[in-house]
């Protein structure tokens, strides 16, 4: 106990210097905190999907779509309870083409059967039901574009060419946190009955709900097989297994952005390091006084690993402490309110806290044990007379 | 006659500039008695601080025998080493070398870090050898809050709170004034007289030098 205090007053003999070393350290737990919770939002998707749904899309690709009739012979595989059918429509706002939300034909009738999670109100749900022309919309997509109920709306279409007006009859909201709430839907039927006949009757996916979520692989292989002898043969999935295919199209990114938390952590390190080996460089006629006073090898390295340590821990305390208003209040809140088809829910999550901490010690630590080395080799003469 | 607490035969010390050596002490012999106070002088580079250093258990020598307070020095391991210094030795130097983020009392609680004592007794011994030097008022000044002469009793305390069998004083008023000196050296008469610890001292100053009970000359490595 009384090693431990002596490591922490040392810590403040240089006050500026640690304070310095402090700030560098705590930046790149906040940097280092920021990147993962980047990460794991993107993944919230995937963490956060039923365990109840299985998607069935085109055996090549989710970008080659499939006959619509197949949704027939999908409900009627056993263990299916709900079946809806979408396209990625791939609409852009005219006066922002840059600005990405996902916006998707579904169908009206089957949809809230299966997507279970949307809020929306009875009103809403019965006025889309009417209107053909009808989109419901998230509801930080409707802050994002500042659209209410009532409202038109025209999206320019890039899959499907042109302009296509649309009037807002809802906005829902979501009980789960997968749930993309800048989303915004309309009438399948409005899509297809405006496309060529050569176009017509195709669909991009179809998502069920299952009996029995234990047996989701089970049921996924008997769709595959109903579809194996057709022209064009599906694969299904579960939910999840699905929102990792889209993830990995940005693979490389994420692994880039992996990469960059690490490369972070290690200047971390050095940072520390270097506080911690001036430290002992300075500290080298007391460390020689302990020795002379009975104290071993191993208690001055345990000297100099205590103050690393309590650097360390200050460091990822004050990272933190930084990232709770910075990332989760600041950066998250905007990313929600404006990029939420990205980050649905931007939260930095348990195991981002509890890696940062362990990281910003045991870096500490690493970075301890050259400078550690050195003052237990020390002799004792020697670092007596150095700076005498 | 008592028996000699520090024996050192025929002890040599050779360091090493590159491959160049160069003799620092070379077939010194010395005998101190238990309970001696003896002073030791010389002009810089003569090997006083060397020939502490190997009495103290800080280094070894390079041929003879050390027994130092019944312990043959010359071929003990780093550790054995500590530990013999912990036991037997207690230091004081002339830059007094305290722990400056560290109070009084929890500098002369240092080498009690080393024995199995519980905080409260630690505490206790820690005191009591501030009352022997006279600081038990100042005991939770740190050392940049205390005066030369204050600094150098706290040392004197840390030196003698584990009871150990020799006191090794190098330069021990080297930094003081005269004032100050006297009332270390005083300290230093007390330690010797009432609590019976043999003090090996080196000194450049005649006059602290006089009031040990042995003074001895040590030039170019020799005992004079």
């Amino acid at each position: 106990m009384k090693l431990l205090l002596i490591a922490f007053r040392n810590l403040l003999r240089n006050k500026l210097r640690t304070s310095l070393t402090v700030l560098g350290a705590a930046v790149a737990i906040l940097a280092f905190v920021a990147l993962r919770t980047v990460l794991s939002a993107w993944s919230a998707a995937a963490d956060y999907a039923a365990q109840d749904r299985i998607a069935t899309r085109h055996k090549v690709s989710f970008v080659i779509s499939m006959p619509k009739h197949y949704i027939e012979s999908l409900r009627a595989v056993p263990g299916i309870k709900q079946a809806t059918y979408m396209n990625w429509f791939g609409g852009k706002n005219p006066k922002n083409p840059n600005e990405f939300f996902a916006t998707m034909a579904v169908d009206t009738d089957s949809f809230f059967e299966v997507m279970d999670e949307i809020v929306i109100s009875p009103e809403h749900k019965q006025r889309w039901r009417e209107d053909k022309k009808g989109a419901v919309i998230g509801d930080v997509l409707a802050k994002q574009l500042g659209l209410k109920v009532g409202d038109r709306f025209t999206l320019q279409g890039s899959i499907y060419p042109g302009d296509w007006e649309f009037n807002i009859v809802g906005i829902y909201t979501a009980t789960r946190k997968s749930i993309d709430r800048s989303s915004f839907w309309f009438h399948w039927s409005y899509l297809n009955d405006s496309l060529p006949e050569s176009r017509r009757d195709q669909i991009g996916w179809i998502t069920s709900r299952i009996e029995d979520s234990h047996r989701s692989a089970e049921i996924s292989a008997a769709i595959d097989r109903v579809f194996d002898d057709k022209d064009v043969q599906t694969v299904t999935m579960s939910e999840r297994a699905m929102q990792l295919g889209f993830m990995g199209m940005l693979s490389a990114m994420l692994k880039a952005l992996d990469v960059i938390s690490v490369i972070i952590l290690l200047i971390m390190m050095m940072l520390v390091g270097n506080t911690i080996a001036m430290g002992v460089r300075e500290r080298t006629r007391e460390y020689g006084v302990l020795r002379a006073l009975g104290f071993e090898p191993g208690h001055v390295r345990m000297f100099v690993i205590g103050e690393a340590l309590a650097l360390g821990l200050v460091a990822g305390l004050v990272g933190l402490a930084l990232s709770i208003p910075i990332v989760e209040l600041g950066m998250g809140r905007w990313l929600e309110e404006n990029m939420g088809a990205w980050f649905p829910y931007f939260r930095i999550d348990t195991k981002t806290y509890v890696l940062a901490l362990g990281f910003s010690v045991l870096l500490a630590l690493t970075a301890s044990i050259v400078p550690a080395v050195r003052a237990g080799r020390l002799s004792v003469a020697h670092a007596l007379r150095r700076v005498a | 006659m008592s028996q000699a607490i520090i024996d050192l035969q025929k002890v040599g010390k050779t360091f090493y500039r590159g491959k160049e050596p160069i003799v620092v002490l070379e077939g010194l012999s010395l005998q101190v008695q238990e309970g001696a106070f003896e002073a030791l002088m010389g002009p810089s580079g003569s090997g006083k601080s060397t020939l502490l250093n190997l009495i103290a258990g800080l280094d070894r020598p390079s041929s003879g025998q050390a027994v130092i307070a019944g312990s043959n020095l010359t071929d003990m391991s780093d550790g054995a080493l500590a530990k013999f210094r912990a036991r037997h030795i207690g230091f004081i130097f002339q830059a007094y070398n305290l722990i400056p983020v560290l109070t009084a009392l929890e500098n002369v609680e240092l080498p009690l870090l080393l024995q199995r004592l519980s905080g409260a007794e630690r505490r206790k011994r820690a005191q009591t050898a501030l009352r022997v030097v006279g600081l038990e008022e100042r005991m939770h000044h740190r050392p940049n809050q205390l005066s030369g002469g204050q600094e150098q009793r706290v040392a004197i305390a840390r030196s003698i709170v584990n009871d150990p069998t020799i006191l090794i004083c190098d330069e021990p008023t080297g930094d003081l004034d005269r004032k100050a000196a006297d009332e270390i050296i005083n300290l230093l008469e007390k330690l010797n007289k009432e609590f019976k610890k043999t003090i090996l001292m080196v000194t450049h100053d005649p006059q602290v030098a006089e009031r040990a009970t042995v003074i001895r000359k040590l030039d170019k490595g020799q005992l004079q």
